[in-house]
């Protein structure tokens, strides 16, 4: 581990999420002009490497061999490593790992990432196919479910079994939501979710309502990794990756177990941490994946911020807001920002970036934070992607 | 993820740099929702939007799961070295990696362990269905919890520890598939 560079990550932006009116690759164009456009110093020749985290383009875009697309699209011509990354819901921040890997190990000195994904088609039945085939297709997907029906079934088993209540997992819609309405990116940017307004939403999969569901969303982002005697070349306030960890538990549901408790997010926290030598208490921000709402709370406990069976608790009195143990979600999560796979990873890096530079909206801005925690899960909940960052190294 | 948003429609900026100038692009941004389109389902559908697996031995080492399940047998693999009980039916075991499996029977009967609804957004060819039952049941004496459809019920009607029971179907094409029922619940006729 010693013999690992420091890496840094230094510019991010990001298309507006949302039902655009934009292709796969128009989607690429904006979060490159957003990302790339206004570094200090830079140049298209000094990216030796580009990462591409895009979950099912060959399905939704009817595109493949995307990464050189990508490269054209962005003005960069790789030489070290040109790749694209897929773990469906993580596919964004796979992308930005494999970055990481490729700086910390010396292979790579200057590496740009773009996340990406079309989501709204003419044929959402189409779109419907290429999310029930991110299960094990031939026994589990053949049944005819998405994620919904998965995390209903989590949700139907943490409210047995610890009580947790819709008026809980409405807290964090809300919460969500509000952030949302800070960021002019956000799918939700423009819209409002009382907690009494989530309540009465449609059952999507019950006890999920259309509020608990994060959206089909078309997006785009892109950050800048570099290697660290680079990083004060393109920014005077480098944000420093401190560590990461991952782990896959099952793919089949048969091996998904209690539901309430995911082991693979305990595991690849407790590496995630190990690695970067902290603790969930250091945590200023998180940006977890809330897919669903009962994510974030299973995320809270399984993670480490409260004791197992609290999270629903954890969300109503405010522990994960502004001003409260751990500022989760700022930008909007994936429930207010919308959920365009291979994008999200990479947009959750671009929010971390600018709290920890101190420059995100005043209405968000999560005072004096130091040190910010991004997770992705994937599929169904099967594999959990941890990575922390630090003001300092 | 579930097709039912709405767009913004407000008048943000189609991208937005850290710290760094974005200039308004509404007519990046639509405010309706894209045309929709409802094509025929094709039947069959192409092979590449059909979820049920190929059964016949010339695409696949596991047919004999195909043919048990078309005689009213559930089965899977067992191997034959260490005694590991798979699901799904392997080609190798994934403790051993050994390749002496043997094809075991399944109880045909389990309880729902969780379980919700499809109300919407289902894959093509499955829209007509909508809304459906899918859990998880717990199988009768055998430690293996397997996800499913669960035909001929409502929602409101299931409850966690709901007894459920095979039931096997046919596909247009001749093949066979299965899912699971109430128990003592009759398979209407089609």
């Amino acid at each position: 581990m010693s013999a690992l560079r420091r890496v840094a990550l230094v510019a991010g932006g990001l298309s507006t999420f949302g039902v655009r009116a934009a292709t796969w690759s128009e989607l690429v164009q904006e979060a490159g002009a957003a990302a790339f456009r206004d570094i200090r110093n830079f140049s298209s020749k000094d990216v030796d490497s580009l990462f591409v985290g895009a979950a099912q383009p060959e399905r939704l875009a009817f595109q493949s061999h995307v990464a050189p697309l990508a490269a054209e699209l962005l003005g960069f011509e790789p030489w070290k490593i040109l790749q694209r990354t897929e773990l469906a819901c993580a596919s964004g921040q796979s992308a930005i790992r494999s970055a990481y890997a490729a700086i910390a190990s010396g292979l790579s000195d200057v590496a740009a990432v773009v996340g990406v994904e079309k989501m709204n088609l003419p044929s959402m039945a189409e779109a419907n196919t290429s999310m029930a085939n991110v299960l094990d297709r031939t026994w589990d997907g053949v049944h005819g479910a998405t994620a919904p029906p998965f995390f209903a079934m989590c949700a139907q088993r943490h409210m047995l079994e610890y009580g947790t209540t819709s008026e809980q997992m409405a807290a964090v819609s809300e919460k969500n939501h509000r952030f949302a309405n800070t960021n002019p990116t956000a799918q939700f940017y423009s819209k409002q979710f009382t907690r009494e307004k989530l309540l009465k939403l449609p059952m999507v999969a019950p006890p999920l309502r259309l509020g608990d569901c994060s959206s089909m969303t078309d997006g785009a982002a892109g950050v800048l990794l570099v290697a660290e005697e680079l990083a004060r070349k393109y920014t005077d306030t480098p944000v420093w990756v401190r560590g990461s960890g991952q782990h896959s538990h099952f793919h089949n549901l048969s091996g998904a177990g209690s539901l309430s408790t995911w082991p693979g997010l305990r595991a690849a926290a407790q590496e995630a941490f190990r690695s970067a030598r902290a603790g969930p208490k250091d945590i200023d921000i998180a940006e977890v994946h809330d897919c669903f709402t009962i994510s974030e709370i299973i995320e809270y406990e399984d993670i480490g911020f409260c004791a197992k069976g609290e999270g629903g608790r954890f969300a109503l009195d405010g522990s994960s807001d502004l001003g409260g143990k751990v500022v989760v979600n700022p930008r909007g999560g994936l429930l207010g920002c919308g959920h365009p796979l291979g994008a999200t990873g990479v947009a959750q890096a671009v929010e971390v970036l600018q709290q920890l530079q101190a420059r995100a909206p005043a209405a968000r801005q999560v005072q004096g934070a130091e040190t910010a925690l991004v997770h992705n899960l994937s599929g169904s909940a099967n594999v959990h992607s941890l990575m922390i960052y630090g003001r300092e190294n | 993820m579930v097709a039912l948003s709405e767009s913004g429609g407000n008048a943000a900026p189609a991208s937005s740099t850290v710290g760094g100038p974005s200039k308004p692009r509404a007519e990046a941004l639509s405010a309706e929702k894209p045309p929709r389109r409802n094509d025929p389902v094709p039947d069959p559908l192409p092979y590449l939007l059909d979820f049920y697996p190929q059964e016949d031995p010339k695409y696949t080492r596991i047919a004999p799961f195909f043919d048990a399940l078309r005689k009213g047998s559930f089965t899977t693999t067992r191997c034959e070295e260490d005694g590991t009980l798979s699901w799904p039916p392997r080609v190798t075991c994934p403790v051993c990696r050994g390749d002496r499996l043997a094809w075991t029977e399944l109880p045909r009967r389990g309880r729902l362990y969780a379980f919700s609804a499809v109300l919407g957004g289902a894959p093509l060819g499955m829209e007509q269905d909508v809304p459906f039952v899918v859990g998880l049941i717990d199988l009768e004496g055998v430690p293996l919890r397997i996800f499913s459809r669960i035909a001929h019920t409502r929602y409101e009607d299931c409850h966690i520890g709901s007894e459920v029971e095979l039931e096997t179907f046919p596909l247009p094409d001749g093949r066979v598939f299965f899912r699971f029922r109430p128990a003592g619940a009759s398979s209407p006729k089609a």
